[in-house]
């Protein structure tokens, strides 16, 4: 998903992206200073700006006329034909009263608390193997990784035949052990775990390398001192492991979450929002009220409700990061 | 004694077995989708679909003529490759331009780019559909890749490639009186060309599994991307065993660019974070 991916926020700890931008900021020597130094400099800018422009321009038209776009139409009433009347807060208190809105909330967030902590801890659980277990690390790295190269629509369309209630592959295997059937995803209180396993089986191999790498990063002489000191494996991981991949682990834990309130296309797949709205998140709202109802405005609003929780997450993010270092 | 070793060997025994479970837990789902599409209709229902008492391309061979796979294969396969080729040029460009040339607002501006990292696509779907829709570009290639330029990790990473490289270089070619078009396409292009790579499969990636932006362009049967098409495929009465088929085609490409860089790939993320 090249535009949704509101992910990267920050680099993860440990890498060389690490010396970011910021680290970066003070400008290069760009050989100033020799002779004919302000001439020579007017052409490095000038050099510089139509090398930067074609995405300067794409940024300006495509990444920043959207975001001032949507703040605009969502104070107005804009139509499929084009019409539009400003009504300033209007589509924001009616969000307030929309019984489906209020649904779809809830969805989302209570998705979210069941992603995020499936997620974390199938990754922390693959990367903890990986890191101990040497025999074949590259095969079963390779494995973890493979179903993040597929697309969600995939995963979602092969996981909602394994949860088919009549012909599916687990009420099959249920059905060897006198169990079932079970509906998965036509029980209200099921749906959003089966959704939630599926997208964590289709991404956690991306969050799993980035700990596999931080655990990689932590000297053995710490655990190796623990386990002189008698220390047994859970504990060395419990007191030893896990605090020093705190920095890495939350970092997981933001782009997780993030991707987790962007939720829509496995719903989109495997349920088309049900059973009775079950599974209707924020996005899934957001795309009926553009392309279904045409009613741009007020998707627009919903948009905005969206970006405003992810801004949350990235800036409890920085709040705590700025703790770390 | 004898009891005890065996206790430490069980115990050591139980990461691997643990591991190998979960591969194959892993695993499993595409296999199922493999034998459910090579195996006979009439095979719908487990254990049947799994156990078929022979293989078939009668899926495959219904899948292709009944629908559109081989258009919507097409259509994702100009989707994808033409934005590689142009989100490389233009961040490679970029990239140097934030690098190595110092123009006035570079580094604010940079600052900029990197803050929409901070909108989810989401939030502005809406209105990026409203412009390319009255730019006319709604249903055609240019509405479906042009807004998805604007890719700022991959600014973001090529600067960090090129910033590496030691000014000398440059200094040395300017010296020599080479135009600095010159200069990007002899001596960065070359150079970056590891970063390009990794960069690459990245962008393949990002667009050949992308979904909701093809999903509300591309609206038309003929402009369906393969993700579009099969998510249609398997809301429509099509047999289970032909959906697979559409399916295992679709993961075809996924797979060859795995096989052949998963190496690359997984280092570059734990390097970078990159992600889709």
């Amino acid at each position: 998903m090249p535009m949704s991916s509101a992910a990267a926020v920050a680099p993860p700890p440990g890498g060389d992206a690490e010396k970011g931008p910021a680290a970066g900021g003070p400008p290069q020597p760009g050989g100033g200073g020799g002779s004919g130094g302000r001439a020579r400099r007017r052409r490095q800018a000038r050099a510089g700006l139509l090398f930067a422009a074609p995405m300067l321009l794409l940024f300006a038209v495509f990444r920043f006329g959207p975001v001032l776009g949507a703040v605009f139409l969502s104070l107005t009433d804009y139509r499929l034909n084009g019409e539009w009347t400003f009504v300033g807060a209007e589509n924001y208190t009616r969000l307030g009263g929309d019984e489906l809105f209020r649904d779809s909330l809830t969805v989302t967030l209570l998705y979210v608390v069941i992603f995020v902590p499936l997620t974390v801890l199938l990754s922390l659980a693959t990367a903890a193997m990986l890191h101990q277990v040497v025999w074949r690390r590259g095969l079963f790295r390779g494995i973890f990784f493979l179903p993040y190269v597929t697309s969600i629509v995939l995963a979602a369309v092969i996981w909602k035949w394994i949860y088919d209630a009549e012909d599916g592959l687990l009420n099959g295997l249920l059905g060897l052990a006198s169990l079932g059937p079970v509906d998965f995803l036509g029980s209200g209180g099921l749906v959003l775990p089966s959704i939630a396993l599926t997208s964590a089986w289709k991404g956690f191999g991306y969050s799993m390398l980035i700990l596999l790498a931080g655990l990689q990063a932590i000297p053995r002489s710490y655990t190796e001192a623990a386990m002189i000191d008698g220390a047994g494996p859970w504990q060395r991981f419990r007191h030893i492991t896990l605090p020093l991949l705190r920095p890495v682990l939350f970092f997981v834990l933001v782009i997780e979450t993030i991707s987790a309130f962007q939720v829509f296309d496995a719903m989109y797949v495997m349920t088309g929002g049900g059973p009775v709205r079950s599974s209707y998140s924020l996005v899934y709202m957001l795309y009926d009220s553009g392309f279904k109802f045409f009613d741009f405005g007020y998707a627009s609003a919903i948009g905005l409700v969206i970006f405003v929780f992810v801004l949350g997450v990235s800036l409890v993010q920085r709040r705590f990061l700025g703790k770390e270092d | 004694m004898a009891a005890s070793r065996t206790a430490a060997r069980a115990g050591r025994l139980t990461l691997p077995v643990l591991l190998v479970l979960t591969a194959i837990v892993t695993i499993a789902p595409f296999a199922a989708m493999v034998l459910v599409a090579f195996a006979p209709e009439s095979g719908q229902t487990f254990p049947d679909a799994l156990l078929p008492d022979r293989l078939t391309l009668a899926n495959f061979e219904r899948v292709l003529s009944g629908s559109d796979v081989l258009r919507w294969t097409f259509n994702s396969l100009v989707f994808s490759f033409v934005s590689v080729v142009l989100v490389l040029l233009f961040a490679a460009m970029a990239g140097y331009a934030f690098a190595k040339k110092r123009f006035p607002g570079r580094d604010a501006v940079f600052w900029a780019l990197l803050a929409t990292l901070m909108v989810p696509f989401q939030a502005t779907l809406i209105p990026s559909y409203i412009l390319v829709s009255r730019l006319g570009g709604v249903d055609t290639y240019w509405g479906m890749i042009v807004p998805t330029l604007a890719n700022v990790q991959a600014i973001f990473l090529m600067r960090q490639f090129i910033v590496q490289l030691p000014d000398e270089l440059f200094e040395a070619a300017e010296m020599d009186g080479a135009s600095e078009w010159r200069i990007f396409t002899t001596i960065v292009l070359p150079l970056v060309r590891p970063a390009l790579a990794t960069l690459g499969v990245f962008v393949f990636l990002w667009h050949w599994n992308d979904f909701l932006w093809p999903l509300v362009i591309g609206q038309s049967g003929e402009m369906q991307t393969l993700t579009v098409g099969l998510a249609t495929l398997q809301s429509e009465d099509v047999p289970i065993n032909q959906v697979m088929a559409g399916a295992t085609i679709t993961v075809v490409p996924s797979l060859l660019v795995f096989g052949l860089l998963q190496r690359y790939l997984t280092d570059s993320i734990a390097m970078t974070g990159l992600k889709g």
